[in-house]
């Protein structure tokens, strides 16, 4: 905010004034930049940080801003909890995490480096952290040298930590702190259709669509919900039938025969089910959950997916579901669990009330209430918790309406490498969506070149 | 002397719509054939000058549907439109019981963004819609999704519906205008020469009308074809018209994507430039043939 303040003076006054100001403004960044380097290399306490914290007295966070119910939360308890601090949370509801990462890369290109930029803290995950990665635009490995990084297991010899290193197959190497999880989940009206009769594996949905042809669909890839379900397609029709560990691997460790040889069955399974799909014979598939959930509500399909653990206890609260939607374990092959962070931007002008806000959005408190009052799952995991508050968690959590925990807890699988995603939604477009009649390796090589 | 001081008024007028769209415009523009051409360091590509990007999007399956699909979605709705503007304008050139009202509510599509007509268009015939619930209550299908499928298709019914619904109104002003001041005289002349009125409209009224008729048709089909927002919610996930194209690639969380994206506007510009060129020159020769000039 200073050093903004300074540069319109400094258009305003003239030369000499400018030049003064744009020196302090260099010392400001200056100052940042040495911050951001004593701090990723533990030179400095967190008592240090609370007090810059204080000095910078806000901070700006960028949220996707499209539920109420969250927004209503975050003024609620997080507001009050960095009035505390002496920090005032700024916060911007944005439509689609893409306008703050767009904004942080423009800024950057504008030259606006260390202290300079707008943007504080996003919340995300996947693309939009692979794409800030790639760019060198975050902040650096904060996430576990924060007093509350107890919370969560980093430790690469501990199956749980997979959530925490990897962001859709991208190693997020603390440069984001974990704030919820989901896992990806089918909901039902049992109205329509009974749980009896509903399809557990692939193999039933096929067959279920021949009975009832057009009363599902899927949301179109590349959308992240649509890539969900197609690598979960594809995990449960892998022909080496080690399911999703296949995927794991990074996309340099393939040859296109390989991979092509890998994903085959499931792009024939795509393709079989296709004719069966909402639309007669030529498939509908919606943009978005949000269109997908319109078409359920509509009483088009009979059921839908997409994340959301608690989803269904949430909408059907809100009244957007029906009394008589329930959550669906499908597919029983495995359904795709990951987690969504925090990130830090590199030019943000107030990191260490960033910092601040990440460490209190990890305790347990804000955690637990985040799940009671609005279903959104832990981010922090819970074999680092004390029994105490692993039973406080429990009692927060809302229902899965028809089925248990354990039951989603065992069906979790891992999301696919960030590098595989991109190969695979392009061979959906191409083979799926555009009907190419070249041969599938040929598809499969022409996406990975692509890339 | 007082030559130059008109043309410096001139130019004093002009500039501040000048720098506008210098700034805005011409600024974006230049900025986005640049990075058609590979200039673009932020996003990690700097090859410029290539045609690789040009080169990938034409070459891309699909292109030629999404092609089709724009010039489709472009022109049957301005032909259609203009039809109905010119029989409404004619109609309302007779006095009726109610004109002065109507003369008021058939202008309000005019001020309404078309996102709400859109809006419209979905609560209306979408599966599911007002309508579809309505055909499933008088028993006529087993169920509101039975209803014949108008959006989300690339059929580009809603797209149509939404146009005609926002544009019909525009092209009516403009030819009702025109009308108003046609002179009279020669449609008169003809009558008492004897012409029907068939030979009065298309010898008289339909070549006095053909500026503003054209004019309209112009501004309508340049706004069609480079239309994205009503194609992008109402068509089709695939195909769909270049602009919507042009957003996927732009949309794509790899940034190398952007230039791919950029070529693909320019391409729409350059496309869009030359049918205006061709329509004009169409034109001025038909203008030239009944020596209108």
């Amino acid at each position: 905010m200073k050093n903004r303040t300074s540069f319109s003076l400094s258009v305003i006054a003239g030369a000499m004034l400018a030049g003064t100001a744009l020196q302090s403004a260099f010392a400001a960044d200056a100052n940042t930049e040495n911050f951001r380097q004593e701090f990723l290399n533990g030179k400095l306490s967190w008592e240090d940080v609370e007090k810059r914290a204080r000095e910078e007295g806000t901070v700006n966070w960028f949220h996707w801003g499209g539920s109420e119910e969250l927004n209503a939360w975050i003024e609620r308890h997080v507001v009050p909890k960095m009035k505390e601090k002496g920090i005032t949370l700024k916060t911007t509801r944005i439509a689609g995490t893409r306008e703050a990462v767009d904004l942080v890369l423009t800024e950057k290109q504008a030259g606006k480096g260390p202290g300079e930029g707008t943007v504080d803290m996003i919340w995300l995950n996947g693309d939009n952290f692979y794409t800030l990665a790639t760019q060198k635009a975050l902040f650096g490995s904060f996430a576990d040298k924060l007093p509350k990084s107890v919370n969560f297991e980093f430790d690469p010899k501990v199956p749980a930590s997979q959530l925490n290193l990897s962001d859709f197959g991208t190693p997020t190497e603390a440069r984001e702190m974990p704030w919820s999880g989901e896992q990806y989940v089918c909901y039902f009206d049992t109205s329509r259709l009974t749980r009896e009769k509903a399809p557990k594996d692939f193999a039933g949905l096929e067959k279920w669509l021949g009975d009832n042809p057009g009363r599902f669909t899927y949301v179109k890839p590349p959308h992240y919900i649509g890539n969900t379900f197609v690598q979960t397609v594809l995990y449960a029709h892998n022909p080496k039938g080690n399911g999703f560990k296949e995927f794991q691997r990074p996309l340099s460790s393939f040859s296109a025969e390989e991979f092509a040889a890998l994903i085959k069955p499931g792009f024939d399974y795509l393709k079989r089910i296709e004719g069966n799909l909402l639309g007669g014979g030529k498939a509908v598939y919606p943009q978005n959950q949000a269109a997908n959930q319109s078409l359920y509500n509509n009483g088009e399909v009979d059921f839908a997916c997409e994340f959301g653990l608690y989803l269904v206890a949430s909408k059907r609260e809100s009244g957007a579901f029906s009394e008589t939607t329930e959550t669906l374990a499908f597919p029983a092959s495995g359904m795709i669990k990951n987690k969504n962070f925090l990130a830090i931007p590199e030019n943000a002008p107030n990191p260490a009330a960033a910092l601040v806000l990440a460490n209190i959005m990890s305790t347990v408190e804000l955690q637990i209430s985040k799940l009671q009052e609005i279903g959104y799952p832990l981010g922090v995991d819970l074999s680092k918790l004390t029994d105490a508050d692993k039973a406080k968690a429990a009692d927060a959590a809302p229902s899965h309406h028809g089925v248990s925990a354990e039951e989603l807890g065992s069906l979790a699988v891992a999301d696919t490498n960030a590098s595989l995603v991109k190969v695979i939604e392009k061979v959906w477009i191409a083979y799926i969506e555009r009907q190419s009649q070249k041969p599938f390796t040929e598809i499969v090589k022409d996406a990975m070149k692509a890339n | 002397m007082g030559g130059t001081g008109k043309s410096l008024k001139i130019v004093a007028g002009l500039a501040p719509a000048a720098f506008a769209m210098g700034i805005l415009f011409i600024g974006a523009l230049g900025l986005s054939i640049l990075q058609s051409f590979g200039y673009a360091p932020a996003y990690g590509v700097s090859e410029f000058p290539t045609f690789r990007f040009y080169e990938r999007v034409i070459t891309e399956e699909g292109f030629l549907l999404s092609l089709g699909l724009t010039f489709y979605y472009a022109i049957v709705p301005t032909v259609i439109g203009a039809i109905f503007s010119l029989l409404l304008a004619l109609a309302l050139m007779k006095g009726f019981k109610g004109k002065g009202a109507f003369l008021f509510l058939y202008k309000i599509p005019m001020v309404v963004p078309y996102l709400v007509g859109v809006s419209l268009v979905i609560l209306l015939f979408s599966n599911g819609g007002l309508i579809a619930r309505l055909f499933y209550h008088l028993g006529m299908i087993g169920s509101p999704s039975d209803f014949i499928r108008l959006l989300g298709t690339s059929s580009g019914y809603g797209i149509f519906l939404v146009y005609l619904w926002k544009q019909v109104p525009f092209m009516t002003v403009m030819l009702y205008a025109h009308l108003l001041v046609l002179d009279h005289r020669q449609r008169e002349s003809a009558y008492l020469l004897g012409a029907g009125p068939l030979q009065r409209f298309f010898h008289v009224t339909l070549p006095g009308l053909a500026p503003a008729l054209f004019s309209a048709t112009l501004i309508v089909f340049a706004f069609n074809f480079g239309g994205f927002e009503v194609p992008f919610i109402l068509g089709a996930g695939y195909p769909n018209t270049l602009t919507v194209e042009a957003w996927r690639l732009f949309d794509d969380p790899d940034y190398t994507n952007r230039p791919a994206a950029m070529a693909l506007t320019t391409l729409i510009l350059v496309l869009s430039s030359l049918c205006l060129a061709l329509l004009i020159g169409f034109y001025r020769s038909w203008q030239r043939k009944w020596g209108q000039l």
